[in-house]
């Protein structure tokens, strides 16, 4: 039998030019977290973040409820990781930091994804290393943020 | 709103013998599937065999990391794992995406070991609380473990700073 599973599943919209929304679910034996995150586009910031701590173990945990706004005006680059990690994690709840920082690289690996699927479409001969460097091009602040390899 | 892309990832941990755990994550989105198996002893938590394998890869940029992953065995899960398997997996061209899965595989370990303790210091000592959050009808919290308690489990090796919770005590 198993003792323990953790599932996370994540959903990513596209909301006009603009802006994209991230929605993400988390569940194990201990945990139960939920968040929305919505970001604009092209230049990838956090607009407003949503919460929602279901279930935990201590009646310290929902203290943390109040630490995940700080996320609000952050920006997609290198060290958004480590911040939402540091930031959030250490000083609110660090499952839920887990769950925003997936939620984060989802947007960014939408937009490649979404922009993959109509270049295929044009060429289905297409060079995707090639394509990732275009793509990079048009965004270079993600090139040290996502991690494609 | 009609979602454009989805991401998936599933751990699971079970206990295969005595003293060894099976630890198995897997991660799922519209460009990368992989799967890793961690093999892990107690009562050292030392790593005895990792594998790792890419399911689906539509970018084409993830080598074979077999070799890399046989590094892995010897290590430990506890403090100071974050930078050796980073070290190990990610650094020098490897693959960020694979210590993260490593890394999480380890991290549900600890979570697993630690729910025996939770669950009965909850059920002998919970305190029952009602929250806002929790709404009007159903409580997903209907106990949790109060100061006192959370100060005396952040004693336990295994709980004492693992989050913001059993922090600072």
């Amino acid at each position: 039998m198993l003792s323990y599973a953790r599932l996370k599943t994540i959903g990513v919209q596209k909301q006009g030019e603009n802006r994209r929304v991230v929605s993400g679910v988390l569940e194990d034996e201990l945990y139960g977290m939920q968040c929305e995150i919505a970001v604009s586009w092209p230049d990838p910031v956090i607009e407003t973040i949503q919460t929602r701590m279901k279930r935990f173990t201590t009646t310290r945990c929902p203290l943390a409820e109040k630490v995940f706004v700080r996320a609000e005006g952050w920006k997609f680059d290198e060290s958004l990781d480590s911040r939402i990690k540091k930031e959030l994690g250490r000083e609110g709840c660090r499952h839920m930091a887990a769950l925003i920082v997936d939620c984060c690289r989802a947007v960014a690996r939408a937009e490649l994804a979404a922009d993959l699927r109509i270049a295929m479409e044009r060429d289905p001969d297409l060079n995707r290393s090639e394509f990732v460097e275009n793509f990079f091009g048009r965004y270079p602040g993600l090139k040290e943020y996502m991690r494609l390899r | 709103m009609i979602l454009g892309f989805q991401s998936n990832s599933l751990t699971t941990v079970q206990k295969l013998e005595t003293n060894l755990w099976r630890v198995v994550s897997r991660t799922d989105d519209d460009l990368y599937s992989a799967e890793l198996v961690l093999d892990i002893g107690t009562p050292a938590l030392d790593i005895k065999d990792a594998q790792f394998s890419v399911k689906r890869d539509v970018l084409g940029l993830a080598s074979d990391f077999s070799p890399v992953f046989e590094k892995l065995v010897g290590v430990r899960v506890g403090s100071g794992m974050t930078k050796i398997v980073r070290a190990i997996v990610a650094d020098e061209g490897g693959s960020g995406r694979a210590a993260d899965l490593v890394l999480e595989a380890m991290e549900m370990l600890i979570n697993a070991l630690t729910v025996p303790q939770l669950r009965k210091a909850t059920e002998d000592y919970g305190k029952q609380v009602f929250l806002e959050s929790d709404g009007p009808r159903v409580f997903l919290n209907n106990v949790l473990l109060g100061e006192e308690q959370v100060r005396l489990m952040a004693g336990n090796p295994r709980m004492k700073d693992s989050c913001a919770a059993f922090r600072d005590l």
